[in-house]
């Protein structure tokens, strides 16, 4: 190994233990001083690099990742938290949404109400009298001026979202039902609704919506027009 | 692997927790000096270092996970310690005026052991981060010229040829300086 080589290898990993190395120090006076020289100032250079240490660096390591491993968690339940404030929000907002959502318009209301109904009727089979009606229509602040027809059945009753008269005729052309509910606000009543078995007809007059119902294919208008005729609303 | 640690009960992942915090504390003890001395010397600021330091730990902690043995562990924080550096580099530039490219002065005497070895220390320090960083590695680390090679993703011949100019140079700069003491004190 010439001199340029040795010196090489030996700058290079003055510690190094390559045999071609060491033999050649053997063999020659002045690489072996040479290697001998580069491996003190190696020893040396091994100890400069060692520059000292904070004292409480190790210390920091650990405690800085017991931070992070809080702060990481406390961002995990933050996270969490505002998964559930916005799960949370969510639902309020739907289910505000469907509270106030319009329910079924009035007339499907009533045509609901109509089948419930005339499953309960066959038994009670007595006119009632225009007093009787005018009693009942009068907690709504109304009344007849004269009777619309052979009133079966008057009463209260309960719609999905409102409340009122509910009076049965018989007419010739079958059952007929005629409903009196005092007008919410911003509540429309259909024209003209049906299903399958009844139709309907409604209308608005003072505060009230008025609707009749009856059969499939019957001719709603008279007993409408009558009604409109008659009914009177006080204040 | 997931889908084990979604099954595990809270108990387990707890011991877990303290297994992997066993594990970091033991790669702290092993290496942070080491990795501080390392990053001291590239960055020749032993406050930025620190900083470097701690981040670099963070980090460790974060995907301990994947550092399966020791050397992948060294390896590992010494990359990030680099990655760091960059970057902070990049941030500011400005900052980074090389003022150790300028010859060093020597203020000291010879009188004593730990002088010494701080002037050893400034010499070293003084060498272009080229010559330095793959000299501070094979000191530090002990790696061989390989390692160093495929740690600092340089070719093998290369990092022999910066390790021997590395020596050549201070060794240059160290005779000359005892020459001029040698007179001063003649």
């Amino acid at each position: 190994m010439d001199e340029l080589e040795f010196r090489r290898r030996v700058y290079a990993d003055p510690d190094t233990t390559d045999p071609e190395v060491i033999a050649a120090a053997q063999q020659d006076p002045d690489k072996k001083a040479f290697r001998e020289q580069l491996r003190l100032m190696n020893a040396e250079l091994k100890q400069a690099a060692k520059v000292p240490v904070p004292d409480d660096l190790a210390h920091k390591l650990i405690w800085q990742q017991a931070t992070d491993d809080f702060v990481q968690q406390q961002k995990r339940t933050r996270w969490y938290v505002a998964l559930a404030a916005s799960v949370a929000l969510t639902a309020g907002v739907l289910g505000t949404l469907i509270f106030t959502q319009q329910p079924h318009d009035l007339g499907y209301q009533a045509l609901a109400h109509v089948v419930h109904l005339e499953q309960e009727l066959p038994r009670i089979s007595r006119s009632m009298d225009l007093e009787q009606v005018n009693a009942q229509l009068a907690s709504y602040g109304g009344s007849l001026k004269n009777a619309i027809g052979d009133v079966e059945v008057v009463n209260f009753c309960h719609l999905e979202k409102a409340s009122g008269i509910h009076l049965i005729l018989n007419t010739e052309q079958g059952k007929m039902s005629v409903f009196v509910i005092p007008q919410e606000k911003g509540e429309k009543v259909p024209d003209n609704f049906g299903n399958e078995h009844y139709d309907g007809t409604g209308f608005t007059l003072q505060k009230a919506s008025i609707m009749v119902v009856g059969e499939k294919g019957s001719n709603l208008k008279p007993m409408a027009e009558k009604v409109r005729q008659n009914i009177q609303f006080s204040a | 692997m997931l889908g084990l640690r979604k099954k595990s009960s809270p108990r387990q992942v707890s011991s877990d927790m303290k297994e992997k915090q066993k594990r970091y504390e033991a790669l702290v003890h092993a290496f942070h000096a080491d990795i501080f001395r390392y990053a001291y010397y590239l960055v020749k600021d032993s406050s930025i270092a620190e900083d470097i330091v701690q981040e670099t730990f963070l980090r460790a902690w974060r995907s301990l996970d994947s550092l399966k043995d020791e050397k992948a562990a060294k390896s590992w924080l010494i990359t990030i310690v680099r990655r760091e550096n960059a970057r902070r580099f990049e941030r500011k530039q400005l900052d980074l005026v090389d003022i150790d490219d300028t010859p060093v002065a020597d203020e000291t005497s010879m009188a004593e052991r730990s002088v010494e070895h701080s002037e050893m220390q400034r010499l070293l320090a003084s060498l272009s981060v080229e010559y330095r960083e793959p000299l501070i590695l094979q000191l530090l680390f002990g790696y061989s010229g390989e390692e160093i090679a495929e740690q600092l993703n340089l070719n093998k011949n290369t990092v022999m040829t910066r390790l021997f100019r590395a020596r050549n140079q201070l060794r240059d700069i160290m005779s000359k300086q005892s020459e001029v003491r040698g007179q001063q004190n003649g």
